[in-house]
């Protein structure tokens, strides 16, 4: 059979006279290249561009009743799977918590320094250091190792004086206060499910479960997302963890499997 | 992410006692977000032979539809269904036509051929056959399947251990894939029957 040359062609125009040797057959295989002036940079930003966001699902919200934070527990080598199993919301002393996003190794042991330097601020200070104090240490270590490649997109939930307080820190070096966040690549799908739930005045069994209810979600179209949903409320007396589900689990007890109407069934046919 | 990890996929072929099995995955995402969860990736060509597509979504749709064409025309000629192994050598010849500019798809083959010996075989995105007695693998899993399928896998087992052992290699290796999985789907072929069953796997 003829062989499929379309492949072959290409679009460009050949440069210069046609010598013997090209003479005869079509212009040499070439695909079509980007018409810049710096065309490695412009490969790296495409990359770049394409490259996925931390591949994880965190939240954390502010409520009446004190600060809800969740998360889920995968964590993925660009397809592979890992692990089903990290913890990703680390405690960094009895009233603080503090959420991962990002480089593994990078949160653990940065968020392990705050809780080293917090005490130390206790010992100094004869008091607890309040949230805000805690978030911008550590919002000043990260924006002093800016550029140096640390990825770390973490939030800090704790109960100090002023009552409940949690600040978004990444390490870029932004830090922002804010009523609720949700950090990570499952992040879109948690807001909408978080956004759609929240009311102020919830009670801790209600903010829970929309907790949960948004890790799971999460978990469900992102790829990146999976495990166990772990929830954790943070009161007036420090934090205290309220669940560890299974999402596989989740799945099924929020998406019963109902028996389909059946469409076509064979049946026996009596001996003719 | 490279382009045959574009959509997610995961594909298995066991074969047994005068049967076969070929499994897949449900998931069709597009990079790491979930688009939908009852994607069909294998198809039936004729009541004692089966494809499978694992890889860009887009290219497999086409693939397929290009050789049912294929295979009702060889139908019409010579007034019979195709045998797996002409099958394979059809699909093996359609994609080497696009050499240099190919199907970003790895196909699973698996049919019942003369005195119902069963068939399996695999191709990468250009051709190359790959004929095997026992199981193939295809998609962003396959690592993980070659590993389950190698341990779980026994010469000449009946249908229903055929069964257990496809889907437990299947939802085990895809629990280690953020890119396919999602439930399963598995195909059982005897000479007599064909079971079409969905597994319940973890969503996430």
């Amino acid at each position: 059979m003829k062989l499929d040359t379309s492949g072959l062609e290409s679009a460009a125009p050949v440069w210069g006279a046609p010598s013997e040797l090209v003479d005869g057959f079509s212009a040499a295989p070439s695909f079509e290249v980007p018409n810049t002036t710096d065309f490695d940079g412009f490969q790296k930003e495409a990359i770049q561009m394409v490259k996925p966001a931390k591949g994880t699902t965190t939240l954390a919200f502010i409520f009446k009743e004190g600060v809800m934070v969740a998360a889920d527990s995968r964590a993925s080598m660009g397809g592979y799977i890992s692990s089903q199993s990290v913890k990703k919301i680390i405690e960094i002393n009895p009233y603080m918590l503090g959420t991962m996003a990002g480089g593994a190794a990078d949160c653990q042991f940065w968020h392990r320094n705050l809780g080293i330097k917090c005490r130390l601020h206790e010992l100094a200070n004869k008091r607890r250091i309040s949230v805000t104090g805690a978030s911008k240490l550590l919002a000043n270590i990260l924006y002093s190792y800016r550029g140096m490649g640390l990825s770390v997109g973490t939030m800090i939930a704790g109960w100090d004086e002023t009552g409940p307080g949690l600040y978004y820190v990444d390490s870029e070096g932004g830090r922002l206060k804010g009523m609720h966040f949700s950090v990570g690549s499952g992040s879109p799908y948690a807001y909408g499910v978080l956004d759609n739930g929240y009311r102020y005045d919830m009670s801790v069994e209600e903010a829970a479960e929309l907790a949960r209810r948004s890790i799971y979600h999460a978990t469900f179209r992102d790829g990146a997302s999976g495990g166990v949903a772990s929830v954790y409320y943070v009161g007036p007396n420090g934090w205290k963890k309220l669940s560890g589900d299974d999402v596989g689990e989740l799945h099924y007890e929020y998406y019963p499997v109902m028996p389909s109407t059946v469409e076509q069934e064979m049946v026996e046919v009596g001996g003719a | 992410m490279s382009i045959f990890e574009y959509n997610g996929s995961a594909l298995v072929a066991m074969v047994g006692k005068n049967c076969f099995a070929i499994a897949s995955d449900r998931r069709l995402g597009v990079q790491l977000q979930t688009i939908a969860t009852d994607f069909q990736r294998i198809s039936k060509i004729h009541d004692r032979l089966f494809l499978g597509l694992s890889g860009l979504a887009t290219d497999a749709q086409t693939l397929y539809q290009r050789l049912v064409f294929r295979h009702k025309l060889y139908q019409l000629r010579e007034e019979r269904d195709m045998k797996p192994e002409t099958f394979a050598n059809l699909v093996s010849a359609i994609l080497y036509e696009k050499r240099f500019g190919p199907y970003f798809c790895q196909p699973v083959i698996a049919g019942l051929g003369d005195e119902d010996k069963p068939f399996i075989c695999t191709m990468d995105s250009i051709g190359a056959k790959e004929l095997a007695k026992d199981f193939v693998v295809a998609g962003t899993a396959s690592e993980s399947l070659y590993g389950a399928c190698e341990s779980m896998f026994k010469d000449d087992m009946e249908p229903e251990e055929l069964f257990e052992t496809i889907s437990q290699a299947l939802l085990s290796s895809v629990d280690r894939d953020c890119l396919s999985g999602w439930g399963g789907h598995v195909y059982l072929v005897t000479p007599t029957e064909v079971k079409e069953r969905i597994l319940k796997g973890r969503m996430d």
